[in-house]
């Protein structure tokens, strides 16, 4: 029973991580319907800025952090402007190969400064040990993770609901044409997105870098892993997101748990999440909370 | 048709005429002298540069089965080389029992299969969804090659050397012997790609991807057309594959992951999605552009442009093919192809312009 509290507890640790990651993911996409395959380059660019202003510049961690999500969210806003904004209206291939080809593009860049290898980890800055409850521990990492999570979700859900701002988001997702006819201007709106996803990998990022080690593969692979969390969740549903995302952190701590003893070189957590991402396609293909999309001609 | 060697105007009056793959003797007689050029090739080049040769024709068939799911049919393909990867092991697994004229085409029909299965989905959703699904193959393929010992956990499989006619293929003229297979299958598979607009199948292709609701009003099947396209392009990935395996005489797991099937999609992009031509510009391209890159790099290197921690060619091959893959979309969507269609069309009417 402990275990499975145990499995439970680092899957939401690992879910908080991939729900914020769709969070950003699900903003651009509801914004304005692209798909970006580049969101794990964006939480590498987080978590590498958080760890070398730490290192290098001996900055405060939470300094350190706040300039890492200013900094992501402008490499996010820019990359909306140099290369998406070109392509609008272009057909949906373009757009959707513009964000692999930047993904590409941002690799390649990281190549250039000294993280394109190599494991990483931040210096730690949490006391060691944890809280303890029925029999399971959780490290004040862990906790710090699920907390922030909740923090940011909070803070956006608040920003969409009361801010102008979001209610001018909110309504440019809804519908573009009715939002642009009452002055809300739908170019600004598309790269406040952008910026807002930066903003949730830049954290994603910080809190990798604090629950484990950060190596460039394995950010990159956690932008892959948003792709089961945001069908899960449906592609156009911001709770969904969150919901999606937590699922399939614990999903695959289960999987770890208990698949990889029945297969042979285990690593079931590597795949066991798109396996539930095709078996959603099949029988629930707009996943659990989006917009069906129903047709008439 | 007043002139059938040079086109001075449109003289199509019917619907026959315009389908016509050649409009004139010219463009038959330079189609005959390309091939004639590709048939004499192998005896001025190197064994280096003929495996060069033989990569660019291996990855054109992979990139056509693509502007068939892509191009064509305007599904997203993520996993092209998994399907690659699928023709690729069919035939590693059957090429101890079985001749390679029967192993090449069954792992197309292999990937072939494994496209419709990727493709069920299509049957009650859209695009953005399918490009997910073949995502998550991909990701699913590698995985389980990983973990099957059958398939050596995705370490190297040895290919035999293969008998044909009594003869057997040894390591001089390996990739010479490759070549003409390739160059028979290249051009085999090219003309019915050519031919299939020409059917109503291929024309089924075009119509769901430009409408799918029309061509549903019109009495095609949306989601089996969509499963068509995959299995299809799958075909053209398989027999690639099997190729692929022949020629580099292994099957590695790392010639089918996620990075070769966004070589894929670069190459189908800079190429130009859903042309003939550029099937083969866009490889060329990519393969001759990855080649100079430790070239670049060690200049770059010279440059004392390098400093301590960082590997500047490992990071040059990423960086520039995402340039390239962002810079053709913004400021050429329609990629080498066009170039070549505009240079084509200047020639068509030179040198009486009217």
């Amino acid at each position: 029973m402990s275990y499975l509290l145990q499995l439970l507890v680092s899957g939401l640790v690992v879910g908080s991580i991939y729900a914020l990651a769709a969070l950003g993911f699900v903003l651009i996409y509801k914004a304005s319907r692209v798909i970006n395959f580049a969101h794990g380059q964006f939480i590498a660019v987080g978590a590498f800025t958080v760890y070398a202003l730490v290192v290098y510049l001996k900055l405060n961690v939470w300094l350190a952090f706040a300039a890492a999500i200013l900094f992501t969210a402008l490499v996010a806003y820019l990359v909306e402007k140099l290369f998406l904004k070109p392509l609008v209206g272009q057909p949906i291939i373009s757009v959707i190969m513009v964000t692999i080809g930047l993904a590409s593009l941002l690799d390649g860049l990281i190549h250039l400064t000294p993280f394109g290898g190599g494991n990483f980890s931040l210096p730690r800055f949490l006391p060691e040990g944890g809280v303890s409850f029925l029999g399971v521990s959780v490290s004040y990492p862990q906790l710090l993770a699920v907390v922030l999570t909740a923090l940011f979700l909070a803070g956006f859900g608040w920003f969409f609901q009361r801010s102008t701002l979001g209610a001018a988001m909110r309504a440019v997702a809804d519908d573009q044409m009715a939002a642009m006819s009452l002055g809300v201007s739908v170019e600004h709106v598309f790269a406040l997105a952008w910026a807002a996803a930066g903003i949730t990998a830049a954290a994603a990022g910080f809190i990798v870098g604090t629950v484990s080690g950060i190596n460039l593969e394995s950010l990159v692979a956690i932008g892959l892993k948003v792709f089961p969390a945001v069908i899960l969740g449906g592609l156009d549903s911001i709770p969904g997101a969150v919901v999606g995302g937590i699922v399939i952190g614990v999903l695959e701590n289960l999987a770890t748990g208990y698949l990889d003893p029945l297969v042979p070189g285990g690593g079931t957590a590597d795949v066991f999440p798109f396996v539930v991402l095709l078996l959603v396609l099949w029988f629930k293909p707009h996943g659990l909370f989006g917009t069906e999309e129903i047709e008439r001609v | 048709m007043r002139n059938p060697w040079a086109q001075t105007g449109n003289y199509k009056t019917s619907y026959r005429q315009d389908t016509a793959i050649f409009a004139t003797y010219l463009e038959m007689l330079s189609l005959w002298a390309l091939i004639a050029v590709l048939l004499a090739l192998p005896f001025f080049l190197s064994r280096p540069q003929m495996f060069v040769l033989d990569l660019i024709l291996v990855y054109a068939l992979a990139v056509l089965g693509l502007n068939i799911t892509t191009g064509y049919a305007g599904l997203i393909n993520i996993g092209q080389a998994a399907f690659v990867g699928v023709g690729a092991y069919t035939a590693a697994l059957l090429a101890p029992s079985l001749p390679f004229w029967l192993t090449v085409p069954i792992g197309g029909l292999a990937a072939a299969v494994a496209g419709g299965i990727v493709g069920i989905p299509s049957l009650r959703i859209k695009h953005l969804y399918l490009a997910i699904a073949t995502l998550a193959f991909q990701i699913i393929f590698e995985w389980t090659v990983g973990h099957s010992t059958l398939l050596k956990q995705g370490g190297a499989i040895s290919m035999p050397r293969v008998e044909f006619l009594g003869y057997r293929v040894g390591y001089k003229n390996h990739y010479y012997f490759w070549y003409f297979v390739i160059l028979f299958v290249v051009v085999v598979l090219a003309f019915a790609f050519r031919n299939l607009l020409r059917t109503r199948f291929g024309r089924a292709l075009v119509a769901v991807r430009d409408n799918d609701r029309a061509a549903d009003a019109m009495g095609m099947h949306p989601g089996l057309t969509k499963i068509f396209a995959f299995a299809l392009g799958g075909f053209f990935a398989g027999i690639a594959g099997g190729l692929y395996a022949y020629l580099s005489r292994a099957v590695v797991i790392e010639d089918y992951m996620l990075p070769v099937s966004i070589k894929f999609l670069a190459m189908a992009i800079v190429g130009g999605l859903g042309s003939l031509v550029g099937s083969f510009l866009g490889p060329a391209f990519l393969v001759l552009l990855d080649l100079n890159m430790e070239d670049l790099a060690n200049w770059l290197k010279s440059l004392g442009l390098s400093y301590a921690g960082v590997d500047i060619a490992s990071a040059m091959r990423p960086l520039t093919f995402g340039l390239v893959i962002v810079l053709f979309l913004i400021f050429e969507p329609r990629g080498l192809a066009n170039w070549w269609r505009l240079v084509r069309n200047f020639f068509r009417n030179w040198p009486f312009k009217y």
